[in-house]
């Protein structure tokens, strides 16, 4: 009990970054091997030790595959430690997460998975929805990893946000990134039908376009209070539905990880049959995806 | 083929001429003095029905808007599409997610702006139905849960117009006065769903249980699987079919599909028109050209059309009972305004910006009007308490916007 609290103290006001403990889900999947060499690239790129995390009956069978896998990537028992444990998969890896005060939790995550799966709820998006710390899901993890080229942030007008760029910028310093490109959508429902019979056209842009620009004045503002490193942050704002069309743009530009704070609270099923902002990304994969989880809230 | 006869065809476009070239000079008179389009279109419509030039000229008025014959009939048909095309777009106005994701605080202030205002006019209409100068007969339950509703009922396009105007649409408080009217609005009309089908069953039986359940599996299936089929097929019809003739025959298609199935279940075409309109508007693939060609279609050709009709057939002079206005006014402002100023006190926020909301709540604007049109037409309320419902949505739509200003002196916090 008392070691909990001490866990929990530790965790609670923990900034999101440096990522100094990072840990992989494994699942012994075909991707296993790839997941481990990305985990290997990141453990080096924020010099943080390694947990893998299996959940599931340990033989001696799995031992000695992970074993030689993670001797491969040079994992040695300084650098890494291999948690297994029985138990229901979402509940148990976030417990060892948490036990092991993991700053980033490294998944592998299919970009779109069938309708049933979604809606029923699969490990990986599980854990994204309620990890404590922040989670990386890879979409395509390689056996010879490649650094990150673009990089797309959300910007939304909310208190986590800041925390989300300060931390995308800790990672495109690591990856040696000049710049970053963050996102605001303008959701604005409601409005073609308050102003489609009552206003001439030009108004009615006018109207849409104001609301953007006020958006696009507030994010600018938010960015020139952060301290950037050096990197440029190039802000982008949309009229659209919020979570989906950061997805779509990421997608557009070809972007190799979307950045995008933690929900608010627990989504449930009703998230996912009215989506709306993270579950219109977790239900179809724009790119790897980066959500951070600012423990200071 | 039964055909309409030449002058029955030449009196018909003469008559829908005269309600759209008119109206839209009302509507466009009205928006130089800031006033909703649609109080301009009843006021045409007060105008050229018995109150005004019927009475003056009722030949000419009988030859023009008949209440009788083919033109009549095609009228009506043309009045019932317009019904259905407004709740199709007001359903596609609904963003259920926006209600999620205000959480609490929504459904705080939704719960208590809607409950509130609809058991004081339960209430009211069940106990002393003489104050709604009603006498008792066997659709009495009807009536009282009809009123309640309409006590209850707010006006999504109206609040929206007031947000934006007063700057304030897109804050937290702008957020939740959207997120708790759109609630609203999908709890009354399914409230008034149900009542239309008590008055088409007389009651509650057998009969209206297996029309709730038929309903209610309709509106969770399209809600649900619907919705997404919708989705994954837009991007195809708006891409593969011609622009936008593909995507407005689609969706029209789909509006009337849906409303010919909630009425054979014994529900009125609204409400499946509606239930169709929250799910294809919900779908982030609808090209916001493609809604905004949608609305433009219903609020220029068949709002007007159905505004205009509503003063044709009533006689708002005859009919105008002061006292019935008064205590309609009275019944539905003070529980309104009370009922959501005081889910957005106990949601969090201060005494001055929850009163904010409740006006901001109390705009009924076409929600009420659709809902008394429909509520009269179907022989729930008499024309008394269906021209005090109008004024009452009049009179609220203006004074929403000045007496949120008064309160908050623009200072939102």
């Amino acid at each position: 009990m008392i070691l909990l609290i001490i866990l929990l103290a530790m965790i609670k006001g923990k900034p999101s970054f440096p990522f100094e403990t990072i840990a992989l889900a494994v699942a012994f999947s075909p991707r296993l091997e790839a997941l481990i060499s990305e985990t290997k690239r990141f453990a080096s790129l924020f010099s943080a030790k390694v947990v893998f995390i299996h959940v599931g009956k340990r033989t001696a069978e799995k031992e000695l595959h992970l074993q030689n896998i993670l001797s491969h990537y040079g994992f040695t028992g300084d650098n890494s430690t291999t948690e297994w444990e029985d138990g229901e998969s979402v509940e148990t890896i976030l417990s060892i997460c948490k036990r092991n005060v993991v700053d980033l939790l490294i998944i592998g995550a299919v970009e779109k998975e069938n309708m049933l799966k979604y809606f029923l709820g699969s490990v990986s998006r599980e854990i994204s929805r309620r990890a404590k710390c922040s989670v990386l899901m890879l979409t395509e993890p390689k056996l010879n990893p490649v650094p990150f080229q673009r990089m797309v942030v959300n910007g939304h007008d909310h208190s986590k946000t800041i925390h989300s760029i300060e931390t995308a910028i800790y990672f495109a310093e690591k990856e040696n990134l000049d710049e970053i490109i963050v996102v605001d959508e303008v959701d604005i429902p409601a409005v073609s039908m308050s102003i489609a019979d009552d206003s001439p056209e030009p108004e009615v842009t006018q109207i849409k376009e104001a609301m953007v620009a006020d958006e696009s004045s507030r994010l600018t503002n938010l960015l020139s209070i952060i301290t950037t490193n050096g990197i440029r942050l190039k802000a982008k704002t949309f009229a659209g539905r919020r979570g989906f069309t950061i997805g779509q743009y990421a997608q557009e530009m070809n972007a190799d990880i979307l950045v995008v704070n933690s929900p608010d609270h627990h989504m449930n099923i009703f998230d996912r049959i009215f989506t709306h902002d993270l579950e219109y990304m977790l239900a179809d994969l724009p790119c790897n995806m980066l959500i951070v989880h600012s423990r200071v809230f | 083929m039964q055909t309409l006869s030449h002058e029955d065809v030449v009196v018909l476009f003469a008559s829908i001429s005269i309600m759209l070239l008119a109206s839209r000079m009302f509507a466009e008179l009205g928006r130089r003095i800031k006033l909703p389009v649609v109080m301009g279109e009843m006021i045409l419509g007060i105008i050229l029905g018995p109150s005004l030039f019927g009475y003056f000229f009722p030949e000419i008025f009988n030859k023009l808007f008949p209440e009788t014959g083919n033109v009549a009939i095609s009228l009506n048909a043309i009045t019932q599409i317009s019904v259905v095309m407004l709740l199709f777009v007001a359903g596609m106005e609904m963003q259920l997610p926006v209600v999620l994701k205000q959480g609490r605080l929504a459904l705080f202030t939704s719960m208590t702006s809607f409950a509130i205002p609809f058991t004081v006019g339960f209430w009211l209409a069940w106990i002393k139905p003489e104050f709604l100068q009603v006498e008792r007969t066997d659709t009495h339950l009807i009536f009282s849960v009809f009123f309640g509703t309409a006590m209850g009922i707010s006006a999504l396009p109206v609040i929206a117009r007031i947000l934006m105007d007063m700057n304030i649409y897109r804050t937290k408080i702008g957020m939740l006065i959207m997120a708790s009217a759109m609630f609203i609005d999908l709890i009354g009309w399914l409230i008034f769903s149900v009542v239309l089908a008590m008055m088409d069953h007389r009651g509650v039986g057998v009969g209206l249980g297996l029309t709730l359940l038929y309903v209610i599996s309709f509106g969770v299936i399209m809600l649900t699987i619907g919705r997404k089929l919708l989705s994954r097929s837009l991007p195809f019809i708006q891409t593969k079919l011609s622009w936008p003739g593909g995507v407005l025959a689609f969706s029209l298609g789909l509006c009337f599909l849906c409303a010919a199935f909630t009425q054979v279940m014994g529900v009125h075409a609204i409400l499946g028109a509606f239930i169709m309109g929250i799910a294809l508007g919900d779908s982030v693939h609808l090209h916001e050209k493609a809604r905004e060609i949608i609305h433009q279609f219903v609020t220029n050709i068949f709002a007007p059309l159905f505004f205009v009709s509503i003063g044709l057939h009533v006689n708002f002079i005859t009919n105008f009972n002061l006292q019935l206005v008064l205590i309609v006014l009275a019944i539905a402002c003070i529980a309104k305004i009370s009922g959501a100023s005081l889910g957005a006190f106990l949601g969090g926020l201060n005494k001055r910006s929850a009163l904010a909301v409740g006006f901001g709540m109390n705009a009924r604007g076409a929600m009420e009007i659709l809902l008394g049109t429909i509520a009269y037409k179907a022989g729930i309320i008499h024309a008394d308490l269906f021209v005090a419902l109008i004024i009452l949505a009049l009179l609220t739509s203006i004074s929403s916007a000045p007496l949120m200003r008064w309160v908050t002196k623009n200072n939102w916090g």
